[in-house]
């Protein structure tokens, strides 16, 4: 990617700044809100609509997501990470939840997270989007289809393994591979 | 489970008998244990601090997999949805608290009446001075006084279950209201799919197989006035995860042909586009089906799977 200089370069201005939106919603604030769907709905709801596949359903995740925020929003404190990460990995989850048409499992109080990036800034939201695309296609196509079929179709490694016919480890040490890839990808 | 292991998980750890696997952690992480083995890594994890380090590096791996998602804008009614929601939420907490600030609020203490005997011969101001009997009136029985903060202690539990029992309300009319509106906006939904389907003016197409004459078949059910449609196939083939199927409208004015949304067929064979996203008044010479990414496309990319007029 041609843009690994401008992810440094970022101030944790914007990052702050959702920590200040963040708290005047626990003051009941309601301006904050449409300030935080607008910066993080179109990320949320790609996330919910790759996963179900059905803009009616993934709009329903996305109100879900962000009402979530709006009723607690102490459930997200900046120390577990960036919140636009949060949201992108909660709505995977919540989606993944109306897929298998069982309840949520989502434990979002408690989910740690060492952010990729500062996703509040909405230059470098789309950089490390654009990154991430192109890291996920460098990867080997077998990586690349058990990481997919994992998070975004919610596949247990059991059921990837009888869909692909490789062995069970062979599919578990795929998927860490494949993260771990990624992870690379994305150190400075 | 144990938690004397002091260093965090690495590829090389055992997968029993101490830290999750790096592998388990993943499949943890993303939730596709079933609950029992998830719990056991729930456990351990909560009480081993290199597992809970590697879980929040794993939750931001999976966040960087999540931001590889086609972007897609969401329509602008997902977010007067939301900020509507957000307004009655918000005015059902704003009167919640009013009233319970009402309860909490100490009662106007009445002014002390004039004293006339104690003021007799006094100057302005004098009666603000306590009067013997007052003194005397403080000495009560301790009894009493307990009395007095035994009501004041019930008072207070009373308005605190009272205010729990409200909020929950609060929270129950809140959640119901969104429901409501949920179900009002795919009722909408229906409807407008209840029009497009039977409006006179739809144009009704049947998408068949170029080749063999068992393969996928299609019907499309389009208003170009409204700009709705309806597309239903099956006899699909599955495609690759990363791959989808991709319907798209050929416009009769020769113009680019217009993506009418991405679909990937069931375990049967079937898949729906029901109105997409699509410009009102384009008048559509034929329609076709294509295999694009997974997320779809803006050009069709050949071989076309369907076509029909």
């Amino acid at each position: 990617m041609n843009s690994e200089g401008k992810t440094a370069s970022v101030p944790q201005l914007a990052a702050g700044d959702d920590a200040s939106l963040l708290a005047e919603l626990q003051s009941g604030n309601q301006p904050p809100m449409a300030t935080l769907y607008d910066r993080y709905s179109r990320l949320v709801y790609s996330v919910a609509l790759r996963v179900l596949r059905e803009p009616t359903a993934a709009e329903d995740v996305l109100q879900e997501v962000f009402m979530q925020l709006w009723r607690n929003p102490d459930s997200f404190t900046a120390a577990r990470g960036a919140l636009g990460a949060w949201l992108a990995v909660v709505a995977r989850n919540r989606s993944i939840d109306v897929l298998r048409r069982r309840r949520t499992a989502t434990s979002v109080d408690d989910l740690p997270l060492v952010a990729p990036g500062n996703l509040a800034d909405e230059a470098e939201r789309n950089t490390l989007m654009q990154r991430a695309r192109a890291s996920i296609q460098q990867l080997p196509r077998d990586q690349r289809k058990m990481l997919e079929m994992a998070f975004f179709d919610g596949l247990t490694h059991s059921e990837i393994a009888e869909m692909t016919g490789d062995p069970l480890g062979t599919v578990k040490t795929r998927i860490r591979t494949a993260l771990l890839s990624l992870r690379k990808a994305f150190q400075p | 489970m144990s938690n004397s292991r002091p260093t965090p998980p690495t590829a090389t750890a055992p997968p029993l008998g101490g830290h999750p696997s790096p592998e388990d952690l993943v499949l943890f992480a993303m939730q596709l244990f079933p609950v029992e083995q998830a719990e056991t890594i729930e456990r351990h994890s909560a009480h081993c601090s290199a597992c809970r380090e590697e879980l929040g590096r794993i939750h931001g791996d999976l966040a960087a997999v999540a931001l590889s998602a086609d972007p897609v804008a969401p329509s602008d009614a997902a977010r007067e949805r939301l900020l509507a929601q957000v307004a009655r939420e918000k005015k059902a907490v704003t009167a919640a608290a009013s009233k319970s600030a009402l309860q909490a609020a100490p009662k106007p203490t009445p002014e002390p009446a004039p004293r006339p005997l104690a003021d007799f011969g006094r100057g302005k101001g004098s009666t603000l001075i306590p009067e013997p009997v007052v003194i005397a009136s403080s000495r009560r029985p301790p009894i009493y006084e307990w009395v007095g903060w035994a009501f004041a202690a019930a008072f207070a539990i009373a308005a605190v279950v009272l205010y729990g029992r409200h909020r929950t309300l609060e929270e129950s009319i809140a959640t119901q209201a969104s429901e409501i509106q949920r179900l009002n906006a795919r009722a909408a939904d229906s409807h407008q799919l209840m029009d497009a389907l039977t409006d006179p003016q739809a144009v009704r197409a049947t998408l068949t197989p170029k080749t063999p004459p068992r393969g996928p078949i299609g019907g499309v059910t389009y208003n170009p006035q409204k700009g709705a449609l309806v597309f239903l196939a099956s006899n699909l083939d599955p495609v690759q995860v990363y791959k989808t199927y991709e319907l798209w409208v050929i416009p009769a004015d020769g113009s680019a042909p217009i993506p009418a949304g991405t679909f990937h067929p069931d375990e049967h064979g079937s898949a729906s586009v029901i109105m997409p996203n699509l410009p009102k008044g384009v008048d559509a010479k034929m329609f076709a089906v294509t295999i694009e990414d997974a997320g779809g496309s803006d050009k069709p990319t050949k071989p076309i799977i369907m076509a029909g007029s």
